[in-house]
């Protein structure tokens, strides 16, 4: 096992080599330029020439890429033109609320559907199986900007269950404030944990050592519990370690309505601003989450299942 | 049974709303804002974003400031102030006035801020480079000189650029100031959770005795137009800046709102590429111009909250209240297309900041009014930035795009809308009148008086004749808060101050 780790660790290495020669010119091709959003409507020519070369921009492009390596190994990620600090530090201040939201959504999502999909699949083909699904299928489709302003209306505004947005100090009033935002994503998690839990449900229940369980004289809740439900989960893991590396990223529109500061929302003001350093800084720091995700649902898949070998 | 599940109902969502109550101090009175973008540094000289700005603008102070009316200046950390014959020398007594860690602000102080402001590092420099000479007169009195006459250095020092920063601090500290930035406006930081939310507190050293009106102030960043809306409706926040226009009727009719507007030094038109035919036809433009209902876009686009436009100059100083904008005649326009060769019209791309909503929904309604008179409009969406990129490679046909003066002096509008050699070249439109030009080079050597009047207007009448854009509205800002607030307004430059705003109880 040890071993593993060490090896994807190693190969992490490689990939990310690639992911910065590939982010930074992919951001060279892009149009724009920070000294004209900074100045645009000020600045001469050769102010904005000036501007440049404080930032180091005039540089041979061969020379701003070893600098931004080197920023990358040392930790900061590099530094953003405007805030005038590390980009680790900007993600740092912001890491914690997305984290929040994305272990908050998820708990909230399995929550949610392991009931859903326990009562689909033992009801398969029957009223309530169909019922559950259609009603997922419609959770999918609906627009995660509309729910958030229906929730916002409906729990917020009207009933007053809830702040309307915004985060706090504090682990218990952070919970009670990233509710609603956590139940808007946590619901189209949870629509996609539901389909593919009750398929695996139905496919396990139909296995051999089910029957040779309740032959044993196992009752229905045990043998369910122990062998059908158990076995199911494994595939979920799979599941949702995907969605959280996208939920990371992904939930801008969220995080927006509800005035969250993640790091969805830092990616798309620093765009919008092209802070390159930041842009960068945050397209690596992003791929190195996914790969490390993908890694530790590797390790879980691999726990959860003594058939796969880790290799 | 059910009288029971009801009482328990009633007190748990009473225990839960009790969790959203803000809980404020018995004594201490706190605004609630809420605005629509975080401040991205506070280093005065770096930054030109409105959360920066307006945060900065609380905690510094400037010399001199723009006036309520915003057509004149008045004593900021400046008490009073002299201008010589020939304007090139400006001299300045201090007030006494101390910074919130209880230092007085001194000339030297006055000194080192304004020649960093006028650096290379510093996104303002070309406003303050002019001054070129400064010399400390006294404990309380700075005399600055200009190499040569250029009238808008006198307003500048009243931008939120020039603010007064403590020489000692910046010195010793270096960047790392500005996270505990210390200045001698109303009031001072306490926290800033970026991305979120800026805690101030009121200055116990502040120059005006007995402001600000309340003790504390918490900016609240809330990006969605409309959740700024719900928040002031849930009571959450007592101000909130830029509402969605299309809701501002609603919100004035809500009991317990009240909704207030200005419309500050923004315009907003369509660049015509002059490079490009047919918009180097003077005859075409002015057809543009006369086939657009303006009136129509004010009430439709802007729900009213906003003037049409003479000119692509926002009115400021020197404005002439005289100019008549072009009237709506698709007539006229018609025979002007077939006198300049266009009878049966033509077509043409329009550019349009895809994030922009109000844009976007006036540039359908350009596209309609201007197919009336045969002139086909695709538009093509497009994100800022790049819209920015394009339209300076002149690589565009048409722009819907708008222009704001960030000083109270004109000469930096009509340098960046309406001179060819300049920064922008008209902006971007590359359009030239050397009348013009000959007025522009005038006018900032010419101290401020009639005789400055009269050259801008002359200008504004060339660019209006010349109409190198098709000239559309000055669009208002708008702002809301709870009916308890008083003393808030946004002045011309699009900029507020607090220290006058109080919450009655």
């Amino acid at each position: 096992m040890l071993r593993f780790i060490l090896q994807r660790l190693i190969m992490l290495v490689p990939v990310m080599i690639g992911i910065t020669i590939l982010s930074f010119v992919l951001l060279q091709i892009m149009p724009g330029d920070p000294a004209e959003r900074a100045m645009g409507t000020r600045a001469s020519a050769e102010e904005l020439e000036a501007m440049r070369r404080l930032w180091g921009l005039d540089l041979p492009l061969w020379q701003q890429y070893l600098l931004f390596l080197k920023d990358c190994v040392t930790g900061s990620f590099g530094t953003s033109l405007f805030h005038k600090l590390p980009v680790s530090t900007l993600i740092l201040e912001r890491i914690p609320y997305t984290l929040g939201l994305t272990l908050y959504s998820t708990m909230i999502a399995v929550l949610i559907a392991l009931p859903f999909a326990t009562i689909a699949a033992l009801q398969r083909g029957r009223l309530a199986d169909v019922i559950i699904r259609q009603l997922f299928v419609l959770l999918i489709a609906m627009p995660p900007f509309w729910l958030c302003f229906v929730l916002i209306l409906m729990l917020a505004l009207n009933l007053g269950f809830f702040p309307t947005g915004g985060v706090g100090d504090g682990f218990l009033e952070n919970l009670h404030r990233l509710f609603l935002p956590s139940l808007v994503v946590g619901l189209s998690t949870a629509a996609l944990i539901q389909q593919s839990l009750r398929a695996t449900l139905i496919d396990t229940m139909k296995a051999d050592y089910v029957d040779t369980a309740r032959a044993k004289g196992l009752s229905r809740t045990q043998v369910f519990r122990r062998h059908i439900l158990r076995n199911s989960l494994i595939s979920t893991i799979s599941v949702v370690g995907v969605r959280i590396s996208w939920i990371i990223g992904g939930t801008v529109v969220v995080e927006k309505i509800f005035s969250v500061p993640g790091l969805g929302g830092l990616l798309i003001d620093s765009i919008l601003a092209r802070d390159l350093p930041v842009i960068r800084g945050l397209v690596v720091f992003f791929a190195l989450l996914v790969v490390l995700v993908n890694l530790m649902t590797d390790i879980a898949y691999s726990l959860a299942d003594p058939r796969v070998s880790l290799k | 049974m059910k009288q029971s599940i009801k009482g328990l109902l009633l007190a748990s969502t009473m225990a839960l709303s009790f969790l959203t109550l803000a809980a404020p101090g018995a004594d201490a009175q706190t605004l609630r804002v809420a605005m629509g973008g975080d401040a991205v540094s506070l280093d005065p000289i770096a930054t030109s974003d409105n959360g920066s700005i307006w945060t900065q603008l609380l905690i510094y102070d400037t010399l001199i400031r723009p006036d309520k009316a915003g057509t004149g200046l008045e004593p900021g950390l400046a008490e009073s102030w002299s201008i010589s014959e020939d304007g090139l020398t400006l001299t300045f007594k201090l007030r006494d006035a101390k910074f919130s860690d209880g230092s007085p602000v001194t000339p030297e102080d006055v000194q080192y801020s304004l020649m960093r402001a006028a650096s290379e590092a510093s996104n303002w420099g070309r406003f303050f480079r002019p001054i070129t000479g400064y010399k400390i007169m006294g404990a309380r009195e700075i005399e600055m000189t200009l190499e040569k006459p250029f009238t808008p250095a006198f307003n500048n020092l009243a931008l939120f650029s020039a603010a007064i920063l403590p020489k000692a601090l910046l010195e010793a500290q270096g960047d790392s100031f500005f996270e505990k930035p210390v200045g001698s406006g109303p009031f001072m930081l306490k926290e800033w959770v970026r991305g979120s939310k800026i805690v101030l507190e009121a200055n116990p050293h502040y120059w005006q005795e007995g402001k600000p009106g309340v003790d504390k102030a918490e900016l609240e960043i809330v990006s969605e137009g409309s959740a700024r809306v719900i928040k002031l409706e849930a009571d959450e926040v007592d101000l909130i800046l830029d509402p969605p226009l299309n809701q501002l009727a609603d919100l004035d009719a809500k009991e317990g709102i009240s909704v207030g507007q200005v419309v500050p030094y923004r315009s907003d038109f369509v660049l015509l590429n002059n490079t490009k035919a047919p918009f180097d036809n003077l005859e075409v433009r002015q057809a543009l111009n006369y086939a657009i209902d303006k009136e129509a876009l004010v009430q439709g686009v802007l729900y009213g909250a906003g003037k049409v436009a003479g000119s692509a100059m926002p009115v400021m100083s020197y404005a002439d209240p005289a100019l008549e904008p072009y009237p709506y005649d698709p007539a006229k326009a018609k025979q002007l297309l077939e006198d300049a060769g266009y009878p049966d019209g033509f077509s043409t791309t329009m550019l349009v900041n895809s994030s922009n909503a109000a844009h976007r929904n006036a540039a359908v309604a350009l596209q309609a009014m201007l197919g009336a008179v045969g002139v086909k409009i695709e538009i093509q969406m497009i994100e800022g930035g790049t819209m920015w990129e394009t339209t300076k490679a002149g690589e565009y046909e048409i722009a819907l795009s708008y222009a704001t003066s960030d000083t109270i002096d004109p000469d930096q509008s009509i340098g960046f809308l309406a001179v060819n050699p300049e920064r922008a070249n008209a902006y971007h439109t590359q359009w030239q009148d050397l009348r013009l030009n000959e007025l522009y080079d005038l006018e900032r050597a010419t101290v401020n008086g009639d005789a400055r009047g009269a050259m801008f207007k002359e200008m504004v009448q060339i660019l209006h004749d010349g109409a190198p854009y098709i000239f559309l509205y000055h669009p208002a800002s708008a702002w809301a808060t709870q009916d308890d607030v008083t003393g808030f307004e946004i002045l011309p430059t699009s900029n507020f101050r607090l220290e006058d705003v109080t919450i009655t109880e």
